[in-house]
């Protein structure tokens, strides 16, 4: 029982958290074509910057949740403008400007905090007893979080003027720049949101799991996986897709130990890609 | 009708000639630089130069391989392994596990056939993680987290023989690429790259000339590998992760995918930066960054094309006209 629960809320929060950080790299790459590889470094910045503001600035939690949020997207902004913009729709430069990214925030966390396993302070005390189940309110509040800000999002994105425009951009860039649709405009903004919504999992699971300057590499391949399974395109799939390797993450450790069960899990998603190479939801696109 | 004149250019013989003088010149290197520390160097330049143009090779298919650093680690694993539980000599080893490598790598490259450009790439980055986590799982076998000791010294401690070891399999195996891609084989395949609709139409059977090039690809791989392993003497799983196997891809885009030189150029300029840079200890990773900026936004075409970027900004001068960049 005790096992079972721990193991359905450990699933639900890899899921929500693997969603929340995907779907930032998800409309960027569906609009644009731009392949995030430094989304992973973000997201790892955004954990010790909400660590650097709770510990060193004596900040209020819950607001250095939002403050994290405020500077993590103005830096996608940045990075958007200055670094993806004049790249778009070539491959092998963009990855050159991820990696070199990629490099400069790992090099530079550690050299000011150095390599070891730091934590956020938890949100909330307490355990949740019900029965014989007990679970702690900082699992569910991470939970909850992670719920409420993809209920906004999906809102934002099909009922907001500015997400349709995002969606508008993603199924034709040119039908869209001739409907007068700001692209340079909305694209700055998916970039403000896909980062703050990477640096908030990153707060998140910095006090659920803890911060090491190299953790980015470990959600990267996650959200390549998890984009790639539900398909370029779409949404839908990206929650669907997070569920399954939410699910392959926290049940197959039950059954073999440590690397085994990464590499089944690996091997999973590659038999699932060659089944189906445009992912389960998506559309093929040549490139 | 036109009677056909042999052409006498001197550059045909002028290019070869010149190469080939490099090729000595690199070989009195050790008379000249006494430290051993700059021969370990300059052998590992040589073990992923045969590395990064054998990953260039793969993509003259048009498909991206983000799997060669563990494609380069299955070769080392193999070997190391042979070496340690079996007690092979290296000059068997070596070409093993090379050979096995380039069987793994067409295996591999069957299914992984049926999925080009971006899914293709995405297949084997998945692909190259999951071999690091079997090398993780391993145990005793592959050592596991802790690595894996104890693999059989090739040439004694002799850094010399190293040397002219390593220069003998890097030359050989650059002219073999370099031969490889003007054989039948490699213009199908740059066919293969410009359209594969086309290509398969006039009778190019696209799937089997790209499980073949990845075999090409990969018996590469392995051979720098095994040959990292019986130098090294130590494997550790991290030397073949997800962000070596990036390095890799950064070697050949920052020298220029288009040219053949491109790779061997990337290598050098990259790993010499990155070793003169290491007396700024945790700094030095900059370094690398910086240029890979530099390459991004100043050279489209890698630092092969700085010669005739200089040279047009000069002759642009002389017009009176500024350069337009290119978008």
């Amino acid at each position: 029982m005790e096992l079972a629960v721990a193991t359905v809320t450990n699933l639900l929060i890899l899921s929500s958290m693997y969603i929340l950080v995907a779907l930032g790299f998800a409309f960027l790459f569906n609009m644009l074509g731009i392949l995030n590889l430094a989304h992973g470094v973000i997201y790892m910045l955004g954990g010790y910057i909400g660590l650097a503001l709770i510990s060193a600035m004596g900040v209020n939690q819950w607001a250095a949740l939002i403050i994290t949020a405020v500077i993590m997207g103005a830096f996608g902004i940045f990075l958007e403008r200055f670094c993806f913009r004049p790249f778009v729709g070539n491959f092998n430069r963009i990855v050159m400007v991820c990696v070199a990214i990629i490099v400069i925030l790992q090099t530079t966390v550690n050299i000011l905090v150095g390599t070891q396993i730091l934590s956020l302070p938890p949100f909330v005390e307490g355990v949740l007893r019900v029965g014989l189940a007990s679970v702690s309110y900082e699992r569910i509040v991470t939970f909850a979080i992670g719920a409420f800000l993809l209920a906004v999002v999906m809102w934002f994105v099909n009922r907001a003027k500015w997400g349709q425009q995002m969606q508008a951009i993603s199924q034709d860039i040119l039908g869209a720049f001739l409907q007068g649709i700001n692209v340079h405009r909305i694209s700055a903004l998916t970039s403000f949101i896909g980062c703050a919504l990477a640096a908030i999992a990153g707060c998140l699971i910095g006090a659920y799991l803890g911060l090491g300057p190299y953790m980015g590499d470990f959600i990267l391949v996650k959200i390549l996986m998890l984009v790639f399974l539900a398909g370029i395109g779409s949404i839908r799939g990206i929650f669907i897709a997070g569920l399954v390797l939410g699910t392959l993450d926290s049940v197959l450790p039950l059954m073999t130990s440590g690397a085994a069960s990464d590499a089944v899990a690996v091997g999973i998603v590659v038999v699932l890609l060659l089944i189906r190479p445009q992912g389960f939801f998506g559309y093929e696109v040549e490139m | 009708m036109i009677k056909q004149v042999p052409i006498k250019d001197r550059r045909n013989v002028a290019k070869p000639a010149l190469l080939a003088g490099l090729v000595v010149i690199i070989a009195l290197l050790p008379l000249v630089l006494n430290s051993t520390y700059m021969l370990h160097i300059i052998i590992l330049i040589f073990i992923y130069n045969i590395a990064a143009v054998s990953l260039r090779t793969i993509t003259i298919s048009g498909q991206f391989p983000l799997a060669h650093g563990a494609f380069m680690g299955i070769g080392a694993y193999l070997a190391g392994m042979a070496s340690k539980w079996l007690g092979w000599p290296f000059w068997i080893t070596i070409p093993a596990a090379a050979i096995v490598t380039a069987g793994i790598g067409m295996l591999i490259g069957y299914p992984f056939a049926r999925l080009r450009a971006l899914y293709y790439a995405m297949g084997s980055l998945f692909f190259g993680i999951g071999v690091i986590f079997i090398v993780y799982a391993g145990g005793i076998w592959t050592g596991g987290y802790a690595g894996l000791i104890g693999i059989g010294p090739m040439l004694g401690s002799s850094k010399l023989a190293h040397y002219y070891f390593f220069l003998g399999l890097a030359v050989v195996s650059i002219i073999a690429l370099y031969r490889f891609e003007f054989c039948r084989l490699g213009v199908n395949l740059k066919a293969i790259a410009q359209s594969h609709l086309a290509a398969s139409s006039v009778g190019i059977n696209e799937g089997w000339y790209r499980i073949q090039v990845v075999g090409v690809g990969c018996f590469f791989a392995g051979l720098a590998g095994a040959g990292y392993a019986h130098y090294n003497t130590v494997l550790s799983p991290v030397t073949f992760n997800f962000m070596a196997t990036l390095w890799l891809v950064m070697y050949v885009l920052i020298g220029g995918i288009d040219s053949f030189a491109g790779p061997i150029i990337g290598t050098t300029v990259l790993m010499i930066i990155s070793e003169f840079s290491r007396d700024l200890k945790e700094y030095s990773p900059y370094i690398s960054a910086v240029l890979l900026l530099i390459v991004v936004y100043l050279m489209p075409q890698g630092l092969v094309s700085l010669p005739r970027l200089i040279r047009s900004a000069f002759t642009e001068r002389k017009k009176g006209k500024r350069i337009a960049h290119a978008p």
